[in-house]
């Protein structure tokens, strides 16, 4: 839940990357502290285990500067994407004001986004939200491994196997090398804030 | 495709998945590769082919028990530990944030810690109840009932809760270890005569500042589950509730006059059941909470 300091007109809001285990959330975060550099105004935390896989979460604080006169400050975090750890999933999901869900699109990993899919919904209705209704964007991760000659699914998979009922919109990104994380970024802050602004009637 | 075309292929895709640390997938492939390979008897280098795939499996399988033997939450640097407090405590009051610091504490698997938060917690006597049970969720997921079992005698020698909160823990403590598949011997509760009779107590009780509620539902599309609500507001023996705009249908179910027969309320001082009555709900029209429910439930007084 963001926080609204009505006094000091500042805004804390939180974005959560959700997905699969190894389909590149902590890439992308690595990639927008390297590359937003000014906006994030300390470390980026990771508490990994063997074979740089999350364990608890990544987290990276950043600050967008002043938007309708308050000055908006946004935590990053990435959940563990292996399935033994919903609890830790749930924890990182309380209080979330939007989210990214980053897909693989590894035909290999076709089921690992779906159950992935279900899980954040059903951790969101635990936590009283709805997939239906909270900011939420997609992101298709590695499409570049498909000139490598490697199966990834087509967009119109992912979309029907993804998207189909959510309709939210989408980015197309190689993490790796920073495509589309910026965009990504960017539309799920520019969401997250719309819906806040409603919620808290923050006018200027 | 050829053979060799095909078997290039798939390597090159195993290979992949497992750099990219998807080694279940990659090892799939691997094992396609030697259906293929297997089938192939008149490729070149049959044999070395063969080798150098099981090799390659062999590797993945290693790092797959690695990976399997890895704890599954591992003890966290005070650094980190603070840090999880600090992400993921909500509450506005000191204690009820120091209570919330050692549950996400806990969460996390930071279990030995939590437990030193939690004790101390005690002895300050900030929400007792409460600290208690979580401190008996912890033992129970370290696996350590003779712990929990020990901890509870203590409690139960020190006079620190009172008969009432003592069962309702001994309990919970049994529920606990159960769950976990421990039998335990458990010391039973003495009754003390010089107690305040139940009926007396519990009126006292209802006027105590109430933080939280758990409600078993009997009716509604919920019916037969509990659900847990922190109290926004208290007047006397009402209690406010808020409920999030997307359970509207729970919020249906709950009209005024709906009979609620089980009731568990958190105090500071104590946790005691009770019974209750829906007295009022609404939707609040405006500010950050616009569209949830508040409910009101009046609890019975004796």
């Amino acid at each position: 839940m963001a926080i609204f300091n009505a006094k000091d007109r500042i805004i804390e809001c939180k974005l959560v990357y959700y997905g699969p285990g190894r389909c590149g959330k902590t890439t992308n975060l690595e990639y927008v502290f390297k590359a937003f550099h000014k906006q994030t105004n300390s470390e980026m935390v990771s508490i990994n285990t063997m074979g740089d896989r999350t364990l608890f979460f990544d987290f990276l604080p950043m600050g967008l500067g002043k938007i309708r006169g308050c000055d908006v400050k946004v935590q990053l975090y990435t959940v563990p994407g292996q399935s033994r750890y919903r609890s830790t999933r749930k924890m990182v999901l309380k209080g979330v004001d939007g989210v990214v869900f980053v897909a693989d699109s590894l035909d290999v990993r076709r089921k690992a986004n779906l159950l992935s899919l279900k899980d954040l919904a059903d951790n969101l209705k635990e936590e009283g939200k709805s997939i239906f209704n909270i900011p939420l964007v997609m992101q298709y991760n590695k499409r570049d491994l498909e000139s490598q000659g490697i199966p990834v699914l087509p967009l119109e998979t992912l979309e029907q196997d993804l998207n189909s009922k959510l309709k939210v919109p989408y980015h197309l990104a190689s993490a790796l090398k920073g495509e589309g994380v910026g965009g990504t970024l960017k539309e799920a802050l520019l969401l997250t804030l719309r819906h806040l602004q409603k919620e808290l009637h923050w006018t200027r | 495709m050829t053979e060799k075309d095909l078997i290039k292929r798939l390597l090159k895709e195993a290979d992949l998945y497992r750099t990219q640390g998807l080694l279940s997938d990659s090892r799939s492939k691997y094992v396609q590769i030697l259906s293929v390979i297997g089938k192939s008897e008149t490729l070149a280098n049959h044999k070395q082919l063969i080798a150098g795939v099981k090799s390659k499996i062999r590797a993945v399988d290693k790092s797959l028990n690695e990976l399997r033997d890895t704890p599954e939450k591992p003890e966290l640097s005070e650094d980190l530990q603070d840090l999880i407090k600090k992400l993921f405590t909500f509450a506005q009051t000191k204690e009820a944030a120091a209570i919330e610091g050692a549950v996400a504490l806990a969460k996390f698997g930071q279990y030995d810690q939590a437990l030193k938060e939690f004790h101390k917690l005690l002895e300050k006597g900030v929400l007792p109840v409460v600290t208690a049970k979580n401190m008996i969720k912890c033992y129970a997921a370290l696996k350590t009932p003779d712990a929990a079992v020990a901890q509870f005698a203590k409690w139960r020698s020190r006079d620190f809760f009172s008969t009432e909160d003592l069962k309702y823990i001994r309990t919970f403590l049994k529920t606990s270890l159960e769950k976990e598949g421990f039998k335990a011997e458990i010391p039973e509760i003495e009754v003390k005569p010089s107690l305040p009779s139940k009926a007396k107590k519990k009126k006292e009780e209802v006027f105590l500042e109430i933080s939280a509620v758990t409600i078993h539902l009997q009716g509604g599309p919920q019916a037969g589950q509990t659900m847990d609500f922190d109290v926004h507001f208290q007047s006397a023996n009402t209690v406010t509730v808020l409920i999030p705009a997307v359970q509207k249908s729970l919020a249906d179910s709950l009209a005024p006059g709906t009979r609620l027969d089980d009731i568990q309320c958190y105090s500071p001082i104590t946790v005691f059941r009770s019974t209750g009555t829906v007295s009022g709900t609404a939707m609040i029209k405006q500010g950050p909470r616009r569209g949830d429910y508040t409910l009101d439930i009046t609890i019975d007084a004796d």
